[in-house]
């Protein structure tokens, strides 16, 4: 019988929320030790994986977060059989544990921010050039001009990068206290200035909304995303 | 050579409240599909990814089927 | 502990730069016997490409801090602009012309 594996719970009885998973199979804890992975049976009957197993596969495990600390598994993960399941995650155990020690009573929340990458860099070189400019004669020399336009292009790339990395300051400044964790990503593309990942307290959370409210409202032209609470994806870190 | 299973997306309209629902998905997505425990091995039957060749380094895929998903999200189209 | 949500009054603009990123997980170097030629040269490619971009990096940083004399520039610059030509013209021999050179690490990223 093959499984479907969801997360790893801090609890090894057995559940009894009916809870659905993937085509509809009811899931159910696996025990180890102290410690349960929640499953549900898998027929296979689908052939095409739709986006909707994905948001099952989601679901359920924010129903388990209302009760458990939860280590999310990525969508996908199959056994053949249960103690195919046991034998690996035992090999774990301590990682888990403390996975679910430090994660315990808490949860994952996104921001996002988008600038207009163009216009900064634009800025950025009008000042430039409006500063340089008459400093030296064009040169005659191919490898001088070659080498004096990738200086230019240098000097502004890195002052580019500077203000973002300023912006991206600021804007974890409203988030930061209110986090125990947090992992930014920063400029992965050119107007996504700011992906970000901040593990918060239950206790927290609240505060941690409010301070989205205040970004929101602050004097640039920049755009926001808010997301979560989500299971900690972000925060896993368990080698198996 | 491994099959590959495509993901599909239902029937959309393009709402406001679709596109609400869209931002979601993709959220849930990105989450879902690329993080959390990630296990590779002889036990696991995964759905992996097409097969990558990180500079040498080979995401294993061993199971009495080995399946793939391409992630593909739905062509926009205007109603 | 409250529902999930999600908040933001431009959904399509975090559409997009989120699709955006999303490819950067599902690029790779696709080597098999049909363009095993083809697969190699993009492969030397994008080290000899990494290789150059280390060293425009290195000049830039040396010019920056004055630790070059004009003489130096003047070489460096002559260099650097011939291997970007020659890069140019090897990516033309391979049928690579409009092909971005770069390999994905899988969850580390792009290499360039």
């Amino acid at each position: 019988m093959i499984i479907y594996i969801y997360g790893i719970i801090d609890s090894n009885t057995s559940i009894d929320e009916p809870i659905r998973g993937l085509e509809g199979e009811r899931i159910y804890n696996i025990s180890l030790l102290d410690i349960g992975i929640v499953a549900s049976n898998f027929k296979g009957i689908t052939k095409d994986i739709t986006k909707a197993h994905v948001l099952v596969h989601e679901d359920v495990l924010e129903k388990l977060m209302k009760k458990f600390t939860v280590l999310p598994f990525r969508f996908r993960t199959l056994f053949n059989k249960e103690e195919d399941v046991l034998s690996l995650i035992r090999g774990s155990y301590i990682d888990v544990r403390g996975n679910l020690n430090r994660l315990h009573n808490k949860a994952e929340f996104g921001i996002k921010v988008i600038w207009s990458g163009d216009k900064i860099k634009e800025q950025i070189e009008s000042d430039f050039f409006k500063r340089e400019c008459n400093m030296h004669g064009e040169s005659d020399l191919p490898e001088k001009r070659f080498i004096e336009r990738k200086f230019e292009k240098y000097k502004i790339d890195k002052e580019y990068g500077e203000k973002a990395e300023i912006c991206i300051a600021i804007v974890d400044n409203f988030f930061n206290r209110f986090a125990a964790e947090k992992k930014i990503e920063k400029l992965k593309s050119k107007d996504l200035l700011l992906n970000a990942f901040y593990l918060v307290e239950n206790g927290k959370q609240g505060d941690f909304k409010k301070a989205f409210e205040h970004l929101k409202i602050a004097p640039v032209d920049f755009k926001y995303l808010f997301s979560g609470p989500w299971p900690p994806y972000n925060f896993v870190n368990i080698k198996i | 050579m491994p099959k590959k299973i495509r993901m599909f997306d239902e029937k959309t309209d393009y709402s406001d409240i679709q596109r609400e629902k869209r931002i979601t998905l993709v959220e849930i997505l990105d989450r879902a599909l690329n993080k959390g425990i990630v296990i590779s091995g002889d036990l696991v039957i995964s759905v992996a990814d097409i097969d990558l060749i990180y500079l040498g380094v080979k995401v294993l895929l061993s199971s009495v089927e080995t399946m793939e998903t391409m992630r593909e999200l739905p062509a926009e189209t205007l109603p | 502990m409250m529902d999930r949500i999600i908040e933001t009054d431009t959904p399509d603009a975090f559409i997009e730069e989120i699709e955006k990123i999303q490819d950067a997980y599902s690029g790779k170097v696709n080597i098999n016997p049909e363009n095993i030629e083809n697969g190699l040269a993009k492969l030397i490619l994008t080290i000899v490409e990494l290789i150059r971009k280390l060293m425009e990096r290195q000049a830039m940083r040396r010019i920056e801090n004055g630790s070059l004399s004009e003489e130096e520039i003047e070489r460096i610059g002559e260099t650097l602009m011939k291997l970007e030509n020659k890069i140019l013209e090897l990516k033309e021999m391979f049928g690579l012309k409009d092909a971005e050179l770069n390999i994905n690490l899988g969850p580390l990223g792009d290499l360039l």
